[in-house]
């Protein structure tokens, strides 16, 4: 799970999660901590379903 | 657009009670600027006590933790005054006349982030590696009210230097300067007509926008707000551009590095001999991935609209703006407009990691301003201006870093503007 996708794709991460910002990946002051709550796991949720996905190349997991 | 540059030579400062600028020499009263500094509300609320002191090239004085570096200049023709938007009311500055009073500047210091201002030595080896040891500095320390946020003392260090800034260079307007010389900048048409063989360049200057006190200011707006957009290169001239940034000392770009941008200073002098100069380009290093792509995308459009056969990108700070760096040069590149960049590198104390975050095939031309890694050390000087509590902790110093005999181990980090990425140092390699 990592803000600059173009960095994990330089160094060769095999999937990867785009987050949302590089001071606070997995949440987002800017909203309420309900919201915040539902991003969170939506991104979580990607990254899981991501590690059970077989890939042959590198993958960007879109959320 | 056409600006006259007059550069009035300050070869030496003195305190006096009278302020002025004569023979080569400014004459500050430090209760006059202080008074001057202070008629900024947001200073008198955050900035407990202001101090002066000065530092000569070649004494045994160590400033430190250094804020920002600002030149002093006035703007004695045309419309505008120097720092719009911020000091000067917005106007479109970058033409007319300004008097610069070079070889001095305005150093501001005091803990802000504490592990992100720096160090400036007057002698020593540390002099050799900022280029600010070389000038005449009117250092302004300054101690933040108690309790008071760290992003509003620094914004009222900030007005507090540039208003000095302001005092002292109103002081050049009735001077006659030294030397002048005069920068124009072209219109489109104007400049294929003039220079129909010339190759069209121009120069994607990045700003450092990652927010949380790593800010730039363009005309008094937040360069994280903005959109890459085309600004002519005389304004930056008249401090359109503002460093409010705290990040890494050796590769930040102080606003005194913005008034003389030494890409803008070469392009300048091939101008209508090799190349035809066209503008600059600004663009930002925002955090969020969106806006990387949207900076570096609207990057691409304006060098292939202005139909630009190459552009020189410069780069602030290091990381993440890595991948601003790549991003850029490599839509430029895919958009037939060819790329040579500036940056530094991070490649270990020993030079033998990966020199940058982020790397493309496309990014086949670079120049690098030094590794910030590289191990030095700063003997003990006789004064400090400033305090040595931070010495420890700023970005390149480690637990330690401060010996108990005085002097300093830490990494070329430490040294502000060390490994400039605008190419104002002398560091390099081939």
């Amino acid at each position: 799970m990592c803000t600059v996708t173009p960095i994990s794709m330089t160094v060769g991460a095999n999937r990867i999660v785009p987050t949302i910002a590089i001071p606070h990946p997995l949440g987002n002051p800017a909203l309420t901590p309900e919201e915040e709550y539902a991003l969170r796991k939506k991104l979580v949720s990607r990254a899981l379903e991501a590690l059970t996905t077989e890939v042959k190349d590198q993958t960007i997991f879109e959320v | 657009m056409k600006l006259e540059l007059g550069f009035i030579e300050i070869k030496d400062i003195q305190f006096s009670n009278e302020s002025k600028v004569e023979n080569g020499t400014l004459f500050i009263n430090a209760d006059a600027v202080k008074e001057f500094v202070y008629q900024d509300d947001d200073v008198k609320a955050c900035v407990k006590s202001v101090s002066f002191d000065i530092a000569k090239p070649g004494e045994s004085v160590r400033i430190t933790p250094v804020k920002d570096v600002i030149e002093p200049r006035v703007k004695v023709e045309g419309p505008g005054g120097e720092f719009p938007g911020v000091i000067a009311k917005v106007d479109t500055v970058g033409s007319g006349k300004t008097h610069v009073l070079r070889g001095m500047a305005i150093v501001t210091a005091g803990p802000i982030v504490g592990f992100q201002e720096g160090i400036i030595d007057m002698t020593g080896p540390g002099a050799d590696y900022t280029p600010f040891s070389k000038l005449n500095n009117l250092v302004m320390v300054c101690q933040p009210v108690e309790g008071v946020h760290q992003h509003e003392y620094e914004h009222a260090v900030r007005i507090a230097g540039l208003r000095a800034a302001t005092f002292v260079g109103e002081l050049g307007r009735n001077v006659t300067p030294d030397e002048s010389k005069t920068y124009e900048t072209l219109g489109i048409r104007e400049g294929l007509e003039k220079y129909p063989n010339l190759p069209r360049v121009g120069y994607v200057h990045m700003l450092q926008s990652q927010g949380l006190l790593h800010d730039t200011y363009v005309y008094g707006v937040d360069a994280k707000r903005t959109l890459t957009t085309i600004i002519y290169p005389t304004e930056t001239m008249d401090g359109a551009i503002i460093s409010g940034n705290c990040v890494s000392a050796c590769d930040k770009n102080t606003t005194y590095h913005h008034q003389n941008n030494p890409v803008v200073a070469d392009l300048f002098e091939q101008h209508g001999k090799t190349l035809n100069y066209v503008c600059n380009i600004i663009t930002n290093e925002n955090v969020y991935l969106a806006d990387k792509q949207r900076s570096s995308d609207w990057s691409a459009k304006l060098c292939r609209l202005l139909d630009l056969d190459g552009v020189i990108v410069s780069q602030e700070g290091f990381g993440n703006p890595d991948t601003d760096l790549i991003m850029n040069t490599k839509k430029i590149e895919q958009v037939g407009v060819k790329t040579t960049i500036i940056t530094d590198e991070y490649a270990g104390q020993d030079g033998k990691s990966q020199s940058l975050a982020d790397a493309d095939p496309l990014a086949d031309a670079v120049v690098t301003g030094g590794n910030a890694n590289m191990p030095i050390v700063l003997p003990k000087l006789d004064k400090v201006i400033g305090t040595l509590d931070y010495v420890d902790k700023i970005a390149g110093g480690h637990a330690g870093s401060l010996r108990p005999d005085g002097s300093i181990e830490a990494e070329l980090q430490v040294i502000t503007g060390a490994t400039n990425e605008m190419g104002f140092n002398r560091l390099s390699a081939r």
